[in-house]
């Protein structure tokens, strides 16, 4: 019996180019335009997929998505789209998206994709509890998060109460303290606390021990007081790391004392550091006063190994990453096996330990599957690492902190910065974006 | 005091934490608190370096009831009023008073190996963890409010000075 796919896209041209290709593939189509319309019929009908666009009217492919997964989230959906931002695609994959297309269309790979996800999904449908046991979990999880957040998919309970800490301390008066270990996404999770303001008079600066001094903050402040900044929040990354001098401003910062007495707008400080505090105060890495402004709100970030469930879901938003920034048409898919591997491993250098091994994965061009076989050699090969290629990765994975590092030095003057890098003003624009 | 220094910070920055945790304070007051507390360290005042004075009698921003009745109904603590105690040395016990001075905790009785023990902040791990390792046996945790704390080490101090009294007057007629 052929299966039956539901088309949405407003635009009536495209919409009837995919329904013609699918029909003629043996499909059973109901096409539609409205978002609205097509989440009343999905109620009543049963389908083997769903194939969506991404910016319609009603509508994005993202919330129509999220509507229809509620009914039943066992129906595969893909989605097509002109063009696509690198958070929609990440939000697609935590949202259990199953393909995403780029126009112009690769006709074949959709059709590929199409019969490995209605397949996949009988498959999980004759298999009680799904394929690892965990979709069920999976899918509440989904649902508790009441908001946004990126850096974790939040698949399980540590990284949700994580969120969820976090999302209660969005408000606090004048620190907040990440304490995590080695290699922590810690820009990333301050991407998301910014993203629970919808003002955009709130301004995040990023600051880390090459680039925390007086006047470089006083310089971030006024450009941030330029762009209508209200509230500005200081993130120093690494603070450990900072010379005396430094922590002893990074203590001034918050409370406007000292070097920040002129400052004339709210100011506060997210620290982010390595290691416990108490730690770190043994260790005489951190002085009283730090120790007790940062024991005020203090929350511990989850090391990977604490919530592997979510690494599979990390490791495929990296591959994302890298799809989008090598240009490339389709997101390569992990085996399960690979999956599994990802999620077994310990995980010593979190984050950063995850990001190097998925841009070596895809530095060895592994086709449209990443199987066990490339991601084991890769990651053996990722753990005797010599310097050299450790180096040249931290500074992969730092680019974006790089270019901006100099765009403050050039007082962000493009031209200049890209001069700088031998690169083309676009590609400036591209990363500072 | 300048010997607990460390402990004295470590003591009343869990006590902050637990405070905000279990919603008996807001983060604001927390670092209103935090802010006297760091004064009064760096004034080198130790004894005047309580958290939870401050929250309760400077910011009045926890009320001591609410936070008795949230040891009992909560932490399942008991509460003792140590005035009807009948308090004795504690040097037997090799109990230095500074240290019960500054993390407001007495050991107040002995039943066997089981010591019974009144503290004002039985929700600071560092402070639990403290006299658990210090005293050799098993202890029983109660809290108890503020006032009686201070009364108890006050008379402590009494009975401590009566006794250096005495063996000054022993060593003199000798």
């Amino acid at each position: 019996m052929p299966y039956s796919v539901l088309i949405l896209d407003d635009d009536v041209d495209f919409n009837s180019l995919l329904t013609d290709i699918f029909e003629q593939a043996n499909y059973i189509v109901t096409s539609l335009t409205d978002p609205l319309e097509a989440v009343e019929v999905f109620q009543d009908t049963q389908y083997d997929l769903v194939v969506t666009d991404h910016k319609m009217p009603e509508m994005t492919g993202v919330e129509f998505m999220k509507r229809i997964k509620k009914i039943r989230p066992q129906v595969p959906v893909i989605m097509v789209s002109g063009y696509l931002e690198n958070d929609t695609i990440r939000e697609l994959i935590s949202e259990g998206i199953g393909g995403v297309f780029l126009k112009p269309l690769n006709i074949f790979s959709l059709l590929e994709r199409t019969i490995e996800l209605i397949e996949e999904a009988k498959k999980l449908e004759n298999t009680p509890q799904g394929e690892d046991g965990m979709l069920e979990v999976e899918s509440d999880m989904d649902a508790k998060l009441g908001f946004a957040f990126r850096s974790f998919p939040c698949k399980t309970g540590i990284s949700t109460a994580f969120a969820e800490r976090l999302y209660s301390l969005r408000n606090f008066k004048s620190t907040l303290s990440l304490i995590g270990e080695k290699g922590m996404h810690y820009r990333s999770i301050c991407d998301d606390i910014r993203g629970f303001y919808e003002s955009d008079a709130e301004h995040f600066v990023y600051l880390s021990n090459g680039s925390f001094d007086r006047a470089q903050v006083l310089s971030l402040i006024e450009e941030a007081k330029k762009q209508g900044a209200e509230r500005i929040t200081c993130v120093l990354l690494e603070l450990e790391k900072m010379s005396k001098e430094q922590k002893k401003l990074a203590a001034a910062l918050p409370k406007r004392d000292g070097d920040f007495s002129e400052v004339d707008l709210p100011l506060r400080t997210i620290f982010c550091v390595n290691g416990d505090l108490d730690s770190l105060f043994d260790e005489g890495l951190i002085d009283e006063n730090l120790y007790i402004l940062m024991g005020t709100a203090e929350v511990r970030v989850p090391p990977l190994r604490e919530c592997s469930v979510d690494v599979g879901v990390m490791a495929q938003q990296l591959v994302v990453e890298v799809v989008r920034e090598k240009g490339l048409n389709e997101i390569p898919r992990f085996e399960k096996s690979s999956r599994d591997l990802f999620r077994q491993h310990k995980w010593e250098g979190n984050y950063e330990e995850l990001r190097r091994t998925i841009r070596k994965i895809m530095d060895s061009d592994p086709g449209d599957v990443l199987a066990l076989s490339v991601v084991k050699s890769v990651m053996q090969v990722t753990k005797a690492a010599s310097p050299r290629a450790l180096f040249e990765s931290y500074l992969s994975s730092h680019q974006v902190d790089l270019v901006r590092a100099a765009a403050v030095l050039f007082g962000g003057e493009r031209p200049k910065v890209a001069s700088f890098y031998a690169t083309d003003t676009n590609a400036v624009a591209a990363k500072m974006q | 005091m300048q010997q607990h220094r460390a402990l004295i910070l470590r003591s009343n920055r869990f006590l902050g934490s637990a405070l905000v945790d279990r919603g008996l304070v807001s983060v604001g007051d927390l670092e209103a608190a935090n802010e006297k507390f760091m004064d009064a360290i760096q004034a080198s005042e130790l004894k005047r370096a309580s958290i939870l004075n401050t929250l309760l009698f400077e910011l009045k921003a926890l009320e001591e009831t609410k936070f008795l009745e949230h040891l009992v109904e909560e932490e399942g603590l008991g509460l003792i009023d140590l005035s009807h105690v009948d308090l004795r040395s504690l040097r037997p016990h090799n109990v230095d008073l500074s240290l019960c001075w500054v993390t407001s905790t007495i050991p107040f009785d002995k039943v066997e190996n089981t010591y019974m023990v009144a503290s004002c902040y039985s929700l600071s791990a560092p402070v639990l963890r403290c006299w658990e390792e210090l005293l050799d046996g098993r202890v029983i945790w109660y809290g108890t409010s503020t006032t009686s704390m201070t009364r108890a080490l006050e008379r402590i101090e009494e009975i401590h000075e009566a006794e250096d009294a005495a063996s000054a007057e022993e060593e003199t007629s000798n």
